[in-house]
């Protein structure tokens, strides 16, 4: 998936898919905070749901809790660390 | 209702046996896998009775790679995991005064770690399926917490709370975990108790016999099944009517 705003998309559609999420991909800003107020209001149950979905469907494996917190910050963050991964 | 992919722990002994047997006999569409260590005779046996349906796995539950290897060999051929059943467990029974640290260690690494690292490497598949069940066989010294059994009682104990923790973390994804505590069951370990000790042990037990295997495995087929859907976190006695 070489189009960022292509791949900022599936992250969007796989985070509403897989988190349920009573919202649309185009609710979620590319910088909008994933956790904590005002943000999309994620918790820790989510972010174990993401990382699963990440490595499933992008082979990104997070196994770290401090890498977790600092990729898992917005759609923007989990985009860069897809496309690292990709390029590796 | 479609395939079921089954995982039992423990799957040579008596118990672990008879749960993975009542599996295979609920319906012919469940596939067992049968985790095993060292000895794996009736594992065997179990597994040719009901060829291209059961499985065995090698698997030391007290290491993660073993675990990942045992679920990675599962989900390569079946693309999912249903059912984790940590039944895996040993004794080691003295006075605390005189209980060695390898007793204590080992019988926390096998009751209790053991589950943690299961939990750990089934968990990714049963998120992605947004579905499963994992059912831990604890033990009613979890709740006796018999003299002699400190290593094993806070092992089961231990078990006791991972299970209901754990069951409010998934619960969400349509994971249950729920623990069984077995009572006095006539399986090997209970085979080796000199006739006194047996007799003094029925005689502590309302129904006044000892449990069979099948009776376990009753309740553990019942906490996997879809009628069981509403029901985390629980521990369920199967031990005669002892409190």
């Amino acid at each position: 998936m070489d189009d960022p705003n292509a791949l900022k998309q599936r992250i969007k559609e796989l985070m509403v898919e897989n988190l349920m999420l009573q919202t649309t991909t185009a609710e979620i800003g590319d910088e909008l905070p994933l956790f904590g107020p005002g943000g999309l209001g994620l918790d820790s149950v989510d972010a174990l749901q993401l990382v699963v979905a990440l490595d499933k469907n992008f082979g990104l494996k997070i196994r770290d809790p401090e890498v977790a917190r600092e990729i898992l910050r917005n759609v923007n963050t989990i985009a860069q660390a897809v496309q690292q991964k990709m390029a590796a | 209702m479609s395939e079921r992919v089954i995982l039992v722990t423990g799957a040579n002994g008596g118990l672990g046996r008879a749960i993975a047997q009542a599996f295979l006999e609920e319906m012919p569409d469940n596939l067992v896998w049968l985790g095993v260590r060292n000895s794996r005779d009736s594992a065997e046996t179990l597994a040719g009775q009901f060829s291209g349906r059961c499985f065995i796995t090698d698997l030391d539950v007290t290491r993660p790679d073993s675990w990942q290897s045992a679920v990675d060999t599962i989900l390569a051929r079946h693309q999912r995991v249903d059912v984790l059943i940590n039944n895996a467990g040993k004794h080691s029974d003295s006075l605390l005064g005189t209980m060695s640290q390898k007793a204590w260690d080992e019988v926390l690494q096998t009751n209790l770690t053991a589950a943690f690292h299961g939990c750990q490497a089934v968990l990714p598949a049963m998120i992605s399926q947004r579905g499963g069940r994992i059912i831990n066989i604890s033990s009613l010294s979890a709740l006796l917490a018999p003299a002699g059994q400190t290593n094993y009682a806070a092992a089961k104990a231990g078990l006791v709370a991972l299970t209901q923790s754990l069951a409010k973390e998934v619960a969400r994804i349509n994971i249950t975990v729920n623990a069984v505590c077995p009572g006095f069951i006539d399986t090997e370990s209970l085979a080796a108790m000199p006739p006194q000790q047996r007799q003094a042990a029925q005689a502590k037990i309302p129904m006044r016999r000892f449990g069979r295997p099948e009776e376990i495995a009753a309740a553990v087929r019942f906490l996997a099944c879809s009628q069981a859907s509403y029901i985390t976190g629980s521990i369920l006695k199967v031990d005669g009517g002892i409190f």
